[in-house]
């Protein structure tokens, strides 16, 4: 019997306990769980508080709060995130933040996930284009101007601000704006006995003077499908003068468009970039990853402004990286785009959007944060978060250097679509029509049918 | 007044002796109320509620807006999701066949006494414990890259080998050989079969001049043949259902070589968010392996050795 009741027990706990599991979730989304386990340790800041100021206002008795913040980045973005929210923790102690963060892998998948069940972090790190897949009718984010006592909106210019803004809701703070840049290694370069290109006629007989010189191992740039996607792009925009798509249209025409893939294929034709096929034959999980760019094999990449960093200490030792040029002669025109490289937005759901605000404030234009984040997410969009870290000159040499030419380059604007996950994910229409015609899968007039078609059908959706 | 404390004792008792007897004929409903409550909010809802999805446009973040048989429609249309099928059985048919043999041969083998059994047991048990993960997948990358180790051993015989991982030819190749190469688990169960196997049946046949192969073939095999079949009906199922291999080594390239149609249900359904669509193909999937499961279910009347039903 005394066996009988044990294991009736034990099953009653195990019930009770996997409850319990299930009722984790919806408390975590609103912090309410989370309010309870840190009530204590909460309790007794707020005690000590009482303590040293008890003649103080009861409307100043802050009530504890906890708040979740999530973020993808690198191990240093990480770092410097969570050495901001210490100092936050210090600054505001009736707050309290708990942190989500991990690689880019991923991601965006969990985290679509979480906006569509309503179980998202308070605050979140956006990529830009999340506003338009997963709040077009502004139902996953808060409208941030309704905390404009909080956050310094005039820190950052309205056409910034109007990038994020849709449905009439200002739905996220831009962080810092980025853009595609050449970088070369210039070591490899003098290897070869040439200056690294300044001009696409340079960069052409770099193609050549590598294959005879250095070996067919190496190449002067290596451009993945995306990359070859965007060097497009800036190419079209370079010889036409127009942007990509406007008013929710295409702007170019077959023949334009042919002429652009033209453009990509003759980079592999002319021994400038490897083909998708030796890219991916060497097996690694990206670019920065690839023994043939850290040995210098591989001697440029076309890459975020803020990318910089990353693809620089991946580099063996002994070689130089330098930002590059953009390439005049393509065309009469200034191509490229600069967009919003990533934002800061509230969840709809969010029970504490006064506090998330706070939070957001206090990383962007507020001295101790700002300071603390430096160029850890770009160039800082806010003025008076850029003005702290260049005074105490905590910005990233070549990532700023990187981003200036970008910025007085580029002069076309973005459509957020062009990143829909249709077209961008590794299954998507441009990793379609890149590979299928670096592995001749596609003759050129069927990669524009299929890039063209696959563009109308997520702009039309 | 006696007669009546008397009576209510005797109630409370025989209420207490029914909960005790409803208790009892229940306990065994409580033992298994937490896979219940795990089944039907993990298993169940899900299953009820994708079959509702497959026939709606449901979109994670639009809902939805359409209801009827045009994802299933799209199906048969779509060129790529008909290639996908088309991988998932090429890659079922190369892997199952090829794992059963393994397995049953490195089973065979461990089943002679040789000297450190346990060790090579553990050994080759070992990269089914590892499954598909990060570590998998450098090591995969490693070996298989075009400069791997592989055709770095290769180029020692002066042999150029082929580019394994971005070549459309070669790379499901690849990730059949990791499924292969984790045949622990199969493995584990044939040398339990094996075991079962009366010794004194080969004494008998050793006598009448049988040889190792004739005894393997003429009775090792027919024994353990309910064992074949088990591990045929779940090696299918997980063939067909495979999703980590694809997904961390070649993400489903070079040009959707190895794209099974696991990974596009998961492309479908978390990149870009197509509910709807993404339960259509699991459903349709779902209905081929339980046509195949059913073929290995009808067929075992024809090969399958039970030896509590008199032979065949």
């Amino acid at each position: 019997m005394m066996k009988k009741i044990t294991a009736l027990l034990l099953a009653l706990i195990m019930v009770l306990s996997m409850a319990a599991c299930g009722k984790e979730e919806p408390d975590v989304d609103t912090g309410a769980k989370t309010e309870d386990t840190t009530k204590e340790d909460n309790t007794s800041k707020e005690d000590n508080v009482k303590e040293e100021e008890p003649q103080a206002d009861t409307s100043d008795a802050k009530e504890p709060v906890t708040i979740k913040f999530s973020w993808w980045g690198g191990d240093s973005r990480h770092e410097a995130t969570q050495n901001a929210v210490k100092k936050f923790e210090e600054t505001y102690d009736w707050i309290t933040v708990e942190t989500q963060y991990g690689a880019w892998s991923g991601w965006e998948e969990s985290m679509a996930t979480a906006f569509a069940t309503g179980t998202a972090p308070d605050v979140n790190q956006i990529n830009w284009n999340w506003i338009t897949s997963f709040s077009s009718d502004g139902s996953a984010f808060k409208d941030l101007n309704d905390y404009s006592d909080i956050i310094k909106l005039d820190n950052f210019g309205q056409s910034f601000l109007d990038q994020c803004t849709l449905a009439g809701e200002l739905q996220a703070i831009p962080v810092s704006l980025t853009g595609r840049i050449f970088y070369w290694n210039k070591t490899t370069f003098e290897m070869a006995g040439i200056a690294t290109p300044t001009t696409l006629e340079e960069l052409y007989a770099a193609g050549e003077t590598f294959k005879s010189v250095l070996g067919d191992d190496y190449y002067p740039i290596a451009l993945g499908e995306y990359d070859r996607m965007i060097l497009m792009v800036y190419y079209l925009e370079s010889v036409y003068g127009k942007p990509w798509v406007e008013n929710n249209q295409l702007m170019y025409t077959q023949e334009e468009i042919q002429k652009g893939l033209e453009f990509i294929q003759s980079l592999e034709d002319k021994h400038v970039t490897p083909s998708i096929q030796t890219i991916l034959g060497d097996g690694a999980e990206s670019l920065d990853k690839n023994p043939k760019w850290m040995e210098g094999k591989y001697a440029g990449i076309f890459e975020w402004d803020s990318a910089a960093s990353k693809f620089q200490s991946a580099l063996n030792e002994g070689q130089e990286f330098v930002v590059g040029e953009y390439l005049p002669d393509m065309g009469e025109h200034q191509g490229g785009y600069a967009k919003v490289s990533l934002a800061f937005a509230i969840s709809e759901t969010s029970e504490h959007p006064e506090e998330a605000a706070m939070l957001i404030n206090f990383l962007l234009n507020e001295e101790a944060g700002a300071e603390i984040m430096a160029s850890e997410r770009g160039i800082p969009l806010s003025k008076s978060g850029l003005q702290v870290c260049k005074d105490k000159g905590l910005l990233n040499e070549t990532v700023t250097e990187a981003n200036g030419k970008v910025l007085s380059w580029v002069s076309f604007p973005l459509d957020p679509k062009f990143e829909a996950a249709e077209l961008k994910s590794s299954d998507g229409t441009y990793y379609d029509v890149m590979a299928g015609l670096s592995y001749g899968d596609y003759s050129i007039e069927e990669a524009v049918t299929v890039l063209i078609d696959g563009i109308n059908d997520v702009l039309s959706n | 007044m006696a007669k009546k404390a008397s009576s209510s004792t005797l109630q409370v008792s025989s209420t207490k002796s029914g909960l005790k007897k409803s208790l009892k004929r229940n306990i065994g409903f409580f033992f298994i109320l937490p896979w219940l409550i795990g089944f039907l909010v993990f298993r169940l809802y899900p299953f009820i509620s994708s079959l509702i999805y497959s026939f709606t446009d449901f979109q994670l973040f639009k809902g939805v807006s359409e209801v009827g048989l045009m994802n299933y429609e799209e199906i048969f249309a779509s060129k790529k999701i008909m290639k996908a099928f088309n991988v998932t059985f090429k890659y079922a048919f190369i892997t199952v066949p090829l794992k059963l043999v393994v397995s049953l041969f490195i089973a065979y083998i461990l089943n002679f006494k040789i000297k450190g059994v346990n060790l090579f047991r553990t050994a080759y048990y070992i990269p089914s414990i590892l499954g598909g993960s990060v570590a998998i997948a450098v090591l995969w990358k490693a070996v298989f890259r075009d400069d791997g180790l592989l055709n770095t051993a290769l180029g020692f015989f002066g042999i150029a080998g082929p580019q394994w991982l971005s070549d459309p030819r070669y790379s499901l190749f690849i990730i059949c050989l990791l499924r292969v190469w984790q045949f622990g688990s199969a493995m584990v169960i044939f040398l339990a079969a094996l075991k079962n196997v009366p010794l004194d049946l080969y004494e008998a046949a050793a006598i009448d001049g049988a040889g190792k192969g004739r005894q393997f073939f003429n009775i090792t095999l027919p024994l353990i043949t309910p064992v074949v079949f088990y591990n045929l009906v779940t090696q299918l199922c997980q063939a067909f259902q495979e999703f980590n291999g694809p997904y961390i080594i070649t993400q489903g390239g070079p040009r959707n070589s190895t794209t099974l149609i696991s990974l596009l249900i998961y492309n479908s359904a978390f990149k870009t968010y197509e509910m709807g669509m993404a339960s259509a193909m699991a459903w349709l999937m779902f209905i081929i392996l339980t046509i195949f499961t059913a073929i290995a279910f009808i067929s075992q009347k024809y090969w399958v050795y039970y030896s509590d039903d008199e032979g065949r």
